[in-house]
């Protein structure tokens, strides 16, 4: 007779640890950076270059928690819409053909598109700031949303498909209660892709005309020579992006628990 | 719960166009045959003789060539969302949402008639109560042994009290003991709730056992025979699953009872 596991308690999982190797090898290149600063006029290169640990440590105290906010919350409504855009063209193509048919080549073309070249378009075509940035951030994310969603949405099997239809749902109702739960586990993946992505382009489109933010801040720290400040604001951006990758760690875990 | 419905089939043909060759596939040849309201048929033939292409049809997820379905005067395609609370399936693979708990499997149909969420929750641990999986409500279904998951299965097709119940080779996958446990309480349940019923399946000992009527299917499905199980006494069922086996062979068998 098999246990009721259904009815146990089930064990929150363990937050993820830091290996004892990580902190090893992260140690290192510390020790490494504080001997290559204290050497570097040595060696030929400029000692600004080169900022020791105390200076960063210094640099970092002066980050300013506004700029990080506003990065953040750019990228977080940029995802927002990408994802709305994305899985709603993505519905729109499982159903059309003749849309998938027209406009799925037109993604391709979008999707080869560098970064650099949507940033000048944006600067080109837009005089709002803050649209440049949510269109770039718009067209290189929503396309990943889509794609993997319309992936998903198509390799749903054929099998639960018809066990749904056989009981009438409406429209929504096949897409809540059956397309997009079989899609959670795409939909995280491209979150997460999209999360490093979009924290690393929003940075470079922030460089571009932004007053706020931390590119903003990174092209100040560049017109002053301060390395120090590049690699405050960098390591700050850095941490922001493992603790949210960290936190969507365990919304997937949440979400997905009924994966074996 | 649904009022009991007969069902007539006339004239039902379904021509396939095989993608590979290009060349027509009959499918179904000409099927006629009624079913009386609260009657329970098992239709038997060989693999591939198109018994799940009339089960699709049935349902309504697919539509016929020729002829007609008709169910208290409704066909399943053309009438499709007239059936909703009305027919329930239960198939060879259970076909659980793999995210939803035992409870929330069971729930689906009645949440998508929007039934008030209490009376989904008490009629869906009632069935599946009844069907000995009281313990194991909250468990999803990687977490449950095949047989459980099928009696979740069955549980979710009951708990709507179908006008019409469809069973596709529903027992088919399991052992023996629980195939016949299962089979037992799928005609028991069925009485009950006064379902018409169709089940089909390859095993002439499961189409004796929970038939009132056997229809034959021949390749492609047409209708070799129609046997009424009740005119056959217990001692002749060994010679009743005889003339099936030599009807499905092609060979020519009385196709009567020798005491009568």
């Amino acid at each position: 007779m098999l246990e009721p596991i259904g009815l146990q308690h089930r064990a929150a999982p363990l937050p993820p640890r830091v290996s004892r190797e990580a902190v090893i090898s992260l140690l290192a290149l510390a020790c490494l950076w504080e001997i290559l600063s204290h050497f570097a006029t040595s060696i030929g290169v400029p000692q600004l270059a080169i900022p020791s640990l105390a200076k960063i440590a210094e640099s970092l105290t002066h980050i300013t928690f506004i700029d990080l906010a506003v990065t953040l919350l750019r990228v977080l409504a940029a995802l927002t819409v990408s994802f709305v855009l994305g899985i709603g063209l993505a519905v729109l193509f499982y159903h059309s053909k003749t849309a998938d048919r027209y406009f799925t080549p037109v993604i391709r073309l979008l999707m080869a598109v560098p970064v650099i070249s949507w940033i000048l378009f944006a600067v080109l075509w837009f005089r709002s700031v803050e649209f440049r940035i949510l269109f770039v951030l718009v067209v290189t994310c929503g396309p990943i949303f889509l794609v993997d969603m319309l992936d998903s949405m198509r390799g749903t099997s054929k099998e639960l498909r018809d066990m749904m239809q056989s009981f009438r749902p409406s429209g929504w109702q096949f897409f809540f209660k059956l397309m997009l739960p079989a899609s959670l586990p795409s939909i995280m993946t491209s979150l997460k892709i999209n999360l490093s992505l979009a924290i690393r382009v929003v940075t470079i489109a922030e460089l571009v005309g932004a007053v706020t933010g931390i590119g903003h801040q990174l092209a100040i720290a560049e017109e002053l020579f301060s390395v120090a400040d590049v690699f405050a604001w960098t390591l700050a951006l850095v941490a922001a992006l493992f603790l949210l990758e960290a936190l969507l760690g365990r919304v997937e875990t949440r979400v997905l628990r009924w994966r074996p | 719960m649904s009022e009991p419905a007969s069902i007539e089939i006339s004239g039902l043909s379904k021509t396939y166009r095989q993608t590979t060759t290009g060349q027509n596939v009959i499918a179904i040849e000409r099927l006629d045959f009624t079913v009386a309201a609260g009657e329970i048929i098992a239709i038997v033939g060989q693999t591939g003789c198109g018994k799940s292409t009339f089960f699709d049809i049935m349902i309504g997820i697919d539509r016929p060539t020729e002829g007609s379905i008709s169910i208290s005067g409704k066909t399943p395609y053309g009438d499709f969302k007239s059936f909703r609370g009305r027919i329930a399936t239960v198939f060879q693979q259970d076909r659980l949402l793999p995210w939803r708990t035992c409870l929330d499997n069971v729930k689906l149909p009645l949440e998508l008639l929007r039934v008030p969420e209490r009376e989904q929750r008490a009629r869906s641990l009632e069935w599946l109560h009844r069907l000995g999986l009281e313990k194991f409500v909250n468990a999803y279904p990687h977490e449950l042994s095949g047989g459980m998951r099928q009696r979740a299965a069955i549980a979710r097709a009951f708990v709507l009290k179908p006008a019409i119940l469809l069973a596709d080779e529903a027992f088919g996958h399991l052992d023996e003991v629980t195939a016949t446990e299962l089979r037992e309480t799928f005609v028991e349940l069925a009485r009950e709730c006064g379902s018409t019923a169709l089940l089909i399946t390859h095993q002439l000992e499961e189409a004796i056992a929970v038939g009132d009527r056997i229809l034959v299917f021949g390749r492609p499905a047409k209708l070799l025979a129609d046997i009424r199980v009740l005119d056959w006494p217990m001692h002749e069922h060994a010679r009743l699953r005889e003339s099936i086996q030599a009807t499905l062979q092609g060979r020519a068998f009385e196709m009567r009872v020798a005491s009568a």
